[in-house]
């Protein structure tokens, strides 16, 4: 039985071409010159290139989604410093009024969502141990301790989400709305995006999930777990961007 | 077909130049201090990127007249082309952009004319209204949700328990004094408008929400055009209204009649 | 062999295309989608140009053309045209099609990621279309759309429902065009061949990565624009509605919000938007030149310095849109400075582009022409942009028909010059057959001269202070008094428009009946023209190839032909 974080090295028969530059004699020609890239072998299909790409894909949306926060924070905090234009002073007045945050709610929702983070990376290194044995060929041997951890994150996830729905439904009941005051409308701007995109990641976890019940191949599903698992921590790490942001920058 | 390229060319740089050396309508009469400095600046744009339109076009015509090389050795470039162009370039956009911001410093940064009265410029859909301090200088309070009946004379809302605003002119058309700076105070009651005054060179979007200044000098008496340049709805085309620059002693005449109206 | 040299997915039924993943399937869709669009969109502009100078005339089955009308047709030209034209064709069209054959590789890095996004922009084209069919008629407020004109449902007519079926059509669009360069990108990064180094690829796959990289920043933020505009709409928000606004005399019941932060928002998309429109057109122009002047590109590593400064520097001028807007006067000094600074590389790859031509053994075809033609109407629309720069000649010129002229001439009219040669050079690639070369070089002079006798007019209407966007040319007198000239302008239009019916012929006919086209009809030298005519629909299969050469070695000294394809064997 193999020693849980041991990584186990696999030899693989090189392939000729595909997947960017090998080793290129300088030929006449301008744009000419190895960029200094060692022979990378491999076709499409293979483990490392799939796993490749779809890791550069998420980084890619990880560039959008903060581009998103970015701007949105952004707005936060100009809203709250130049506040608006008020006719009858002629002059620009802070009408910010200061959320009081469900702080106990919004701490147990960072807990279950970083617990969350805590059982997808288990799921994510597990998996990474299955598939080195998996691509030996070898049936791994039921690990005393093989948790659930996948399902476990997605059921930790919907608790995240139910708990923002309570946050919300507090505050509304409360008399704080979308529309009540800037303040308002940014919190549940930033709280709500965030879970819109957490919903995303949901979906591509109970895919994963889904994967494993429909004999989906063990290598998308691990795939699957892996870039969701960035996008997950990165959401989890936003989350926290953003509460510093409304507990800090309460006006 | 190269020769027909070719002429195609300098046939359209020709009719390009016809249209600007005897172009059938052109900047109105520049009526106000800020039409010298930009109407000069315009003039020194439109040589200098029309010298370098007739330069392009024609090096383009001569680039498909020039016979190839038949040596084989075609250029792939030439760093010190590439410099000497770029630094070119450079110089030249950047000389028109540093000298064009005399002028919108003048329009944009002065502080001087805070002592001048505002008037205070209101654009709805689709009409502008002109409203003067009166005699207090100070303008009445508004709002445009609780007061404003146009029907009744007082499209902007005027509040009828402030006594500042009893004295408050309103007109429908802009009337300033020639030579002396106008201040103006952009309003807008419901979208986007923007007012823009080609004779004064003048143009300032009016954003509901915000009070934006803006100013000018007229130089020349006359009745110049007010138009809305900023899409507002169905009626955007007809929203308009002049600006009569009259003498000084005509301008009090006529501050003294509205005040005289509006009493009664 | 006949089958080879039909195109070998005619004869699939509905279901193929349907659930397509091949690239070159999904490019055809996009390009013709986008040939709907543009349809769509010329024919607007014509209602346009007809109700300006002929207000009174009956269009057969329209009537007479109203205010809103007409502003209803103002906005969703602007939108197709900028959205599903020139959005389209140049990058999702040509480069779904293109990217993975001139890198060299079998497929896209997400076929099916590729497939849903054409899906989506094609939902999103329906739902646009759909505006036009709801109570009130599609938004009018012009394809900026500003707050809170757009806002505000009761401030005219189509802000009402049009409006929301405009915002959610391009916030479908938004998310077609987010996967589509999701995949661009990690193809360019992932699926070169062989050999095929950054510096080895064709100035096209350079723009087609730039532009991916301008999509991925820019759409994010008009998606956000877009989803703050539907909650201030409908959810009782007020980001970008002031309190204190009546409109006909009705309050509306919003505070706290700011107009100025949807233009922010917008243009921070709405600018690099003309440079996804530009960036793949200027990257084919460069391609074209090089193989029909014979000669390797003047500058190759100055071109792509100068496509990453545009992209780089169009993410920082979205202000040069404001400066009358009422923002902060320094802020406009920056943004200025930055306009002025985007010029340079600009003017450097104009310079490029003309020493290419520079001495080369010019091989005067169609695509050739309409390149040419894009170099100059891209120097004239271009050179009116400095004006533009400063905020105190903007001040003046903003929101006339010279800025129409200027978007038009470049965008319109160079873009749409870059898309016919593009499509002149590939259709013996996409279709298997040759356009009619004599029918081409007609479309080519209507369309130069029409392009000219219809815009350039435009930058005098705009010096005389002809606003933009006016329904109705008798509501002032001196704007009246420009009529003459407006009916040059149309007429202009309606001769360039009509001549465009020689490419549809052309382009249809020659689908069908068009001569049969060799592998490399225009001896080129990228790899895309080592499959046969059409291509095959597995592409590169599993052939690995191997690259040695760079994209433009034409007459080079030293070699056999007169140009080397870039996997040719290493000597």
């Amino acid at each position: 039985m193999p020693i849980i974080g041991d990584r186990v090295e696999i030899e693989r028969k090189p392939k000729l071409g595909g997947g960017g530059p090998g080793k290129i004699p300088h030929r006449r020609g301008y744009g000419g010159g190895d960029d200094g890239d060692p022979g990378r072998s491999g076709d499409f299909r293979s483990r490392e290139q799939r796993m490749r790409r779809y890791r550069i894909a998420m980084t890619l949306c990880l560039i959008s989604v903060t581009a998103v926060f970015v701007v949105l924070t952004m707005l936060y905090v100009f809203r709250m410093g130049k506040g608006r234009f008020d006719e009858d002073a002629h002059a620009w007045i802070r009408d910010w009024v200061p959320l009081t945050l469900p702080y106990l709610q919004l701490w147990i929702n960072s807990a279950v969502l970083l617990l969350s983070s805590l059982t997808l990376e288990l799921c994510r290194r597990s998996m990474m141990q299955k598939e080195e044995f998996a691509s030996m060929g070898i049936i791994p041997p039921r690990l005393k301790h093989d948790m659930p951890w996948l399902g476990l994150t997605v059921l930790l996830g919907f608790c995240f989400l139910a708990g923002q729905v309570l946050v919300w439904n507090n505050l509304r009941h409360q008399g704080i709305f979308l529309q009540s005051n800037p303040s308002r409308t940014l919190f549940y701007i930033l709280t709500g995006t965030h879970a819109i995109h957490l919903l995303g990641g949901l979906a591509a976890l109970i895919y994963a999930v889904a994967g494993r019940l429909l004999a989906m191949k063990f290598e998308t599903q691990r795939i699957a777990v892996e870039v969701t698992g960035w996008y997950w921590h990165y959401l989890a790490f936003l989350w926290f961007g953003i509460f510093a942001l409304v507990h800090f920058a309460k006006g | 077909m190269p020769a027909a390229l070719r002429a195609a060319l300098l046939l359209i740089l020709a009719g390009c130049l016809y249209l600007f050396l005897a172009p059938p309508y052109w900047f109105p009469a520049g009526a106000s201090m800020q039409a010298i400095f930009i109407d000069h600046q315009f003039k020194v744009a439109l040589w200098v990127l029309g010298a370098m339109f007739i330069a392009g076009h024609l090096v383009l015509a001569f680039v498909l007249w020039k016979k190839p090389r038949t040596d084989g050795k075609a250029s792939r470039g030439n760093s010190w082309l590439e410099i000497a162009w770029t630094v070119a370039v450079t110089v030249i956009f950047f000389w028109l952009h540093v000298s064009g911001n005399h002028p919108f410093a003048h329009m944009k940064m002065s502080t001087r004319l805070i002592s001048q009265p505002e008037i205070e410029v209101t654009g709805a859909q689709f009409q502008w209204y002109f409203r003067y301090p009166g005699a207090d200088g100070v303008f009445g309070r508004t709002d445009v949700q609780k007061f404003a009946k146009a029907d009744e004379g007082n499209p902007l809302g005027i509040d009828p328990a402030d006594p500042y605003g009893r004295d408050d002119i309103l007109s429908s058309s802009l009337v300033v004094p020639v030579g002396q700076p106008v201040v103006l105070r952009l309003k807008a009651q419901d979208v986007i408008h923007s007012l823009f005054i080609p004779a004064m060179r003048v143009k300032q979007d009016t954003v509901p929400g915000i009070e934006i200044h803006s100013h000018f000098t007229p130089t020349q008496i006359g009745t110049y055009e007010i138009v809305c340049s900023q899409l507002c709805g169905t009626g955007h085309y007809k929203m308009r209204a002049v600006v009569r620059v009259v003498s000084e002693e005509e301008f009090q005449q006529w501050l003294t009649a509205q005040k005289k109206s509006s009493r009664e | 062999m006949p089958e080879a040299l039909s195109n070998p997915n005619s004869s699939r039924g509905i279901r193929h295309y349907l659930f397509s993943t091949d690239h070159k399937v999904i490019g055809r869709q996009y390009f013709f989608l986008s040939l709907a669009a543009v349809l769509t969109g010329a024919w607007l502009s014509l209602l346009m140009r007809i109700h300006l100078v002929w207000p009174k005339l009956a269009i057969p089955f329209l009537g007479e053309i109203k205010q809103e009308n007409y502003l209803a047709y103002l906005t969703i030209h602007g939108t197709l045209m900028v959205f599903f034209v020139l959005s389209l064709v140049p990058q999702s069209g040509f480069g779904t099609y293109f990217l993975p054959l001139q890198l060299g590789s079998s497929r896209m890095a997400f076929p099916r990621l590729t497939a849903v996004g054409f899906w989506t922009a094609l939902i999103s084209f329906f739902v646009l279309v759909a505006s036009f069919f709801v109570p009130g008629g599609p938004a009018g407020a012009g394809w900026t759309e500003y707050a809170p004109l757009s806002a505000i449902a009761a401030a005219g007519p189509g802000q009402g429902l049009g409006t929301d079926l405009w915002l959610i059509s391009i916030g479908l669009f938004c998310l077609s065009s987010l996967m589509s360069a999701a995949s661009f990108l990690v193809t360019t990064i992932r699926f070169r061949a062989q050999g095929m180094t950054w510096l080895r690829m064709p100035l096209t796959c350079w723009a087609w990565f730039i532009t991916s990289i301008l999509i991925l920043l820019a759409f994010s933020i008009l998606l956000v624009a877009l989803v703050m505009l539907i909650l201030d709409r409908h959810a009782g928000t007020s980001f970008f509605i002031p309190g204190g606004l009546a409109v006909s005399g009705k309050a509306i019941n919003h505070a706290g919000g700011d107009p100025l932060l949807w233009q922010h928002l917008f243009w921070f998309f709405g600018h690099p938007e003309v440079y996804i429109a530009i960036l793949p057109a200027m990257g084919m122009t460069s391609h074209l030149l090089s193989v029909f002047a014979r000669k390797p590109v003047f500058g190759y590593k100055a071109m792509v310095s100068a496509t990453i400064a545009i992209g780089a520097l169009g993410l920082m001028v979205w202000g040069h849109h404001m400066f009358v807007s009422g923002m902060d006067p320094h802020a406009g000094f920056a943004f200025s400075t930055l306009t002025t600074a985007i010029a340079v590389p600009s003017a450097i790859k104009t310079f490029n582009w003309v020493a290419t031509l520079y001495g080369g053994r010019i091989r005067y075809s169609t695509p050739l022409l309409f390149s040419v033609g894009f170099v100059s109407l891209f120097i004239t629309g271009g050179l009116t942009g400095p004006i533009l720069a400063q905020p105190s000649l903007d001040a003046y010129v903003h929101d006339t028909y010279f800025v129409v002229a200027h978007f038009h001439l470049i965008m319109a009219m160079a873009g749409v010059f870059a898309i016919f040669s593009a499509t002149y050079f590939w259709f013996p690639k996409m279709f298997g057959r040759m356009m009619n070369e004599r029918m081409g070089q007609l479309h080519f002079w209507i369309t130069l001269f029409g392009a000219y006798a219809t815009f350039m007019p435009m930058h005098i209407l705009g010096i005389a202070g002809h606003p933009r966007r006016y329904s109705d040319l008798t509501g002032v007198q001196y704007v009246a008094a420009m009529a003459p000239l407006q009916k040059f302008i149309t007429v202009a239009a309606i001769v360039t428009i009509s001549g465009q019916i020689v490419f549809l012929v052309n382009l249809f006919w020659s689908m069908r009946k068009g001569p049969l086209a060799e592998t490399n009809p225009w001896k080129c030298t990228t790899l895309e023209w080592r499959l046969p005519s059409p291509t095959p629909a597995d592409g590169f299969a599993d052939a690995q190839r191997v690259v040695n050469y760079g994209p433009y070695e034409y007459n080079v000294s030293g070699a056999e032909n007169d140009f080397t394809m870039q996997d040719a064997p290493a000597s």
